[in-house]
């Protein structure tokens, strides 16, 4: 799979820019990491579906040892009796890149890290669009990530090992729940064979709304 | 039966997927699968003598996954684990159709990534590999399968060879991008693993038999080892979790694969015994054909292969001779100073990097180790490790990544005896130096005589031909003028004669004389005329790298001239915000716009008339000061102040350099230790507080990432520092930032914390002990300031 271009405004916005024209120089950059970060990144994603079924305990995902936990997931899939778990990653090479800026061009590593951000969503996009072609005729609802409301992200482990994700993408989690490489994403979309109401979605269910400095400048991530 | 004398059947035939069989039998994903080699042996026992009646000569143990981590939460020691997996095979054979089939100790991935990508170090990847190997001695040979990051699997190999006399089998989980996960080549991966002597490699995983076709053609052009193929049954369907490729296709597939000269077949995920049984019937009717490849000169890094079929260049500025501030850089353990010298002799065009980071004073071993671990974690050239000292070789030898080079041994018995074996246990390169006993002979004769002897007793131990690279020696032409024509002749006689590759320092011919470069790179062009393979040089330096470029025009290696065209070809263009004429630009303009060159340079210039600390004060510091308030009132945004910040750490670069040279000790505002805490490896922030600590005038101790609570106490004890900075990025290892301060206020530390990251508030930063919350870089260097002030004034 390969990204052609990266979404430059949402990476800005993820530098902080507030607007207005970005300064030339700030483009040059982010010309110059863009185009090394399509060069070295590598952007794979797995994803396979799911029963589930609804506990006291949490929804377990069947015929495996994950459990969902929380108030939010359940919530998040009150009406689903499936789902889709999706993996993806762009690889260690992002992670090179900015590592290799870091040494002495603090700039670039800034923007190609905001960049790289971009470009995982971008990534997870691509999976849904695939999920959704997939299993036409399916309602589906939003992504949502272990660390969101009070979904766990202690669940990484079992997640990963669910989706065999080491061998079929190269992802692994550290002890510390660290997804690595570091431009990763786990996330969970709920599948119905009937419409699904549209859920409340946003900082209510987040839980870094106290210390999100996009809701700090009175803004918010868009998630 | 043995490994070896299995190897004389014509083709040999492995087992299929474990994981498939045993979901067959009600294990779940994500359970793990090495548990029931205790509590459910017979299901394996069944398992393995089916693989064996369709015709596997080898059963791999059910033992992929039995590491110290992954078994963590499962209850069972490796021991228990490794031994029972191996005697259900062993059992599994002796009631089977082939009392002769062999168990293999199969390992596979430990599950946790190496650094620098991941946490866990290369000695402890060891450890854990050793764990293993000792647990399953056993076995008749060892597999590491579905590797992907060479790092590792060296590691692997090393733990094989040093704890067991196993044979060993190495397949690697290649894309269709023919480069694993990680970035690693198949070129890198058969030239580091031939090098560390084992005995089979391969590919495995990820792909069915026709994806895989490429890769295993690209592997048997690299490799003279038997070659090993087990492909998955194709890819798995995300809602069925069905593979798509059925056992007659599947050995319909591999049949086509033959003819490359694979000898050893098998299937991963998604396989099973009937896949064998197809394999089987179709490779009896296949004929073997053993296709001896010519393995070319080359050395490589993981995810890059040089080889040495026209002129290379070997960059050579990690080096602290004759260097001023890298001497400094060093004696301040200062990575990122060498890492700047990387990265820059790469974009100058080095083929490769010599790293020298010998000292006195400092540890040499382990100078070595982290500046190989940090070079080679961010560019993708291979290194050649060199010193005098055969401990530090060792050093640099183990944790580097790929088939790297050595510099040097010489013509000496002592030297041959030390480093040969060295190099030969590695599977490196070598450097042999035209030099003994006797010093540097006078003679083309006795030069080459010397390099023949250093080949043949290379040779002699095992390490082939294509592996040693002679440098005959440069002398200093204003004090012999006979010397150069000397060095010229042997290079020639030592490249036809003996058919080596050749390598030369080139810069001492011009000592003592002016204009040094008109001397040095007529020299070097008259060296590459003469069969110069590597030079070693600052490939920054345009007239060298000109020569070189130009060689390879005149000479045809640079067909079309195409890579001289795209280097000189089209002028560069000028920085875009460049809008006011060149004299205009003053200090501050380079700042604000963020022209890293042009401050350099105007810094140069004033301080040819202005004393560096008022440079600092009175231009530096005001205009750092101006950035940050227009940050801070939201008039620019973050990679501006870091632009400008760059800029400005350019200046102060220079200002070191000056003070380098004059001996002036340069004035520190205070030490400041930066860490981001143990278990979290999210750097960036850290480092761009680093940056503008830098810049107002602080030395910062930068501990890096994923640091221990006792390195911060040991650093903030034996440096006497006031003030620790510590970051955190995860609520996860929110409880490390804790555990760090407490450890500080424990031991009575004199100092202030401050503490900063995402997921911290003021609150929480003052429930855990810090002094100070930053909310970004800029209030860092506003509390560094005030705690200075107030409380350290002295530093």
């Amino acid at each position: 799979m390969v990204l052609e271009k990266l979404n430059r405004a949402e990476a800005f916005r993820y530098m902080g820019h507030k607007g207005g024209d970005i300064p030339t120089n700030i483009e040059a950059l982010a010309n110059e990491c863009e185009e090394r970060l399509l060069k070295n990144s590598a952007p794979k994603f797995v994803w396979r579906v799911f029963d589930i079924e609804k506990t006291a305990e949490g929804v377990l995902v069947k015929d495996t040892p994950l459990v969902l936990k929380g108030r939010s997931i359940a919530s998040h899939l009150r009406v689903c009796e499936k789902c889709a778990l999706i993996a993806a990653t762009l690889g260690a090479g992002a992670d090179t890149v900015i590592r290799g800026y870091e040494s002495g061009e603090m700039e670039k590593a800034v923007v190609a890290d905001c960049l790289a951000s971009a470009a995982i969503e971008q990534v997870c996009d691509l999976a849904e669009a695939e999920i959704q072609s997939a299993l036409s005729g399916t309602h589906f609802t939003w992504r949502f990530s272990p660390g969101y409301g009070d979904l766990p992200l202690d669940i990484q482990s079992d997640f990963l090992n669910v989706l065999n994700a080491q061998k079929r993408i190269g992802l692994t989690v550290t002890e510390n729940l660290i997804l690595v490489p570091r431009k990763s994403v786990t996330a969970v979309i709920g599948l119905s064979a009937q419409e699904i109401p549209k859920g409340r979605r946003g900082c209510a269910t987040c839980n870094l709304r106290d210390t999100c400095n996009f809701r700090k400048s009175g803004k918010h991530c868009g998630g | 039966m043995d490994f070896k004398t299995l190897l004389n059947k014509e083709f040999i035939l492995l087992d299929g997927g474990m994981g498939t069989m045993l979901q067959a039998r009600g294990l779940k994903m994500g359970e793990t699968p090495e548990a029931l080699n205790l509590e459910k042996p017979q299901i394996l026992i069944d398992i393995h003598k089916e693989y064996i009646a369709a015709g596997a000569d080898i059963i791999y143990a059910n033992t992929f996954g039995a590491n110290r981590y992954k078994l963590e939460h499962c209850g069972y020691s490796v021991d228990r684990v490794v031994r029972a997996g191996i005697l259900n095979a062993k059992r599994a054979v002796s009631e089977s159709v082939n009392p002769e089939a062999l168990v293999a100790l199969d390992i596979g991935p430990i599950g946790q990534l190496l650094e620098p990508t991941g946490t866990l170090t290369f000695e402890e990847a060891y450890g854990i590999y050793k764990e293993q190997v000792e647990a399953g001695k056993d076995a008749d040979v060892i597999v590491f399968e579905t590797m992907t990051d060479l790092y590792e699997l060296k590691a692997a190999v090393l733990a094989a060879k040093e704890n067991s006399d196993l044979p060993i089998v190495c397949t690697m989980t290649f894309e269709e991008n023919m480069r694993t996960f990680t970035g690693c080549a198949i070129s890198s991966m058969a030239l580091t693993l031939e090098g560390l002597g084992v005995d089979a490699i391969g590919v495995n995983c990820s792909l069915g038999p026709a994806e895989l076709y490429p890769v295993a053609e690209e592997l048997c052009k690299w490799t003279n080892l038997p070659v090993v193929l087990k492909p998955n049954a194709g890819l798995p369907d995300p809602v069925t979790n069905e593979y798509n490729v059925s056992p007659k296709m599947f050995a319909e597939l591999m049949g086509k694969i033959v003819p490359l000269g694979v000898k050893i077949f098998g299937g991963c995920c998604g396989t099973n015994p009937e896949f064998i049984k197809e394999l089987n019937l179709m490779l009896k009717t296949q004929k073997f054909r053993e296709i001896k490849h010519e393995i070319p000169a080359a050395c490589c890094s993981a995810s890059k292969t040089v080889v040495i079929n026209r002129p290379r260049i070997i960059g050579e500025r990690i080096n602290p001779t004759g260097k001023k501030r890298f001497k400094e850089a060093l004696i301040a353990g200062d990575i990122d100073y060498i890492l700047g010298q990387a990265i820059e002799q790469v974009r100058g065009g080095a083929d490769i990097l010599d790293v020298n980071v010998g000292l006195p004073g400092i540890d040499e071993g382990e100078m070595m180790i982290r500046a190989v671990k940090a070079v080679q974690g961010v560019v993708d050239v291979p290194l050649q490790v060199d010193s005098t000292i055969p401990e530090v070789l060792v050093k640099a030898l183990r944790v580097y990544n790929g088939k790297p080079i050595v510099n040097s041994v010489n013509g000496e018995e002592k030297s041959l005896q030390t480093v040969l074996p060295l190099v030969k246990k590695y599977g490196a390169c070598v450097v042999g130096l035209t030099l003994d006993e006797n010093g540097i002979p006078k003679t083309v004769e006795g030069r080459f005589q010397i390099a023949k002897r250093i080949l043949e007793r290379a040779l002699s131990l095992g390490i082939p031909k294509e592996n040693v690279f002679i440098d005959c020696l440069t002398l200093t032409v204003s004090a012999e003028q006979d010397a150069a024509m000397i060095t010229l002749e042997a290079v020639r006689r030592v490249k036809t004669e003996l058919g080596l590759r050749t390598v030369l320092g080139v810069s001492n011919i011009s000592f003592g004389l002016p204009e040094r470069v008109i001397v040095t790179h007529n020299f070097l062009t008259m060296a590459l005329a003469n069969g110069l393979d590597m030079p070693i040089i600052n490939p920054n330096v345009a007239d060298m790298i000109g020569a070189v470029r130009a060689f390879n025009v005149l000479s045809g290696y640079d067909k079309n001239s195409l890579e001289y065209v795209a280097a000189y070809g089209t002028k560069k263009d000028a920085p875009v915000s460049v809008n006011v004429p060149k004299q205009d630009i003053d200090l501050n303009y380079a700042i604000e716009n963020g022209l890293k060159a042009e401050g350099a340079k105007i810094t140069e210039e004033l301080l040819k008339t202005t004393d560096p600390m008022a440079v600092i004060n009175e231009i530096l510091i005001p205009a750092l000061d101006k950035t940050g308030a227009e940050f801070e009132s939201g008039k620019i945004f973050l990679p501006q102040l870091i632009l400008s910040a760059g800029v400005a750490q350019g200046c102060f670069e220079v200002i070191k350099n000056h003070f380098a040279k004059t001996g002036a000790k340069s004035v520190s505002k205070g030490k400041i230790i930066l860490a981001t805490v143990k278990g979290d490896i999210h750097d960036i922030g850290k480092n761009i507080v680093k940056v503008l600590l830098e810049n107002y005038g602080y030395e910062v101790i930068d501990l890096g990432k994923d640091v221990p609570y006792e390195a911060v106490l040991n650093a903030a004890v034996e440096q006497n520092v006031h003030l620790v900075g510590l970051s955190a990025l995860m609520t996860t290892t929110l409880a490390s930032m804790e555990k760090t301060i407490q450890l500080l206020r424990e031991n009575n530390v004199d100092c202030k914390i401050m503490v900063g990251g995402a997921v911290l508030t003021p609150e929480y930063a003052e429930q855990i002990g810090a002094d100070f919350y930053a909310k970004d870089a800029k209030e860092s260097c506003d509390i560094a300031k005030r705690v200075f002030e107030e409380f350290y004034p002295q530093g």
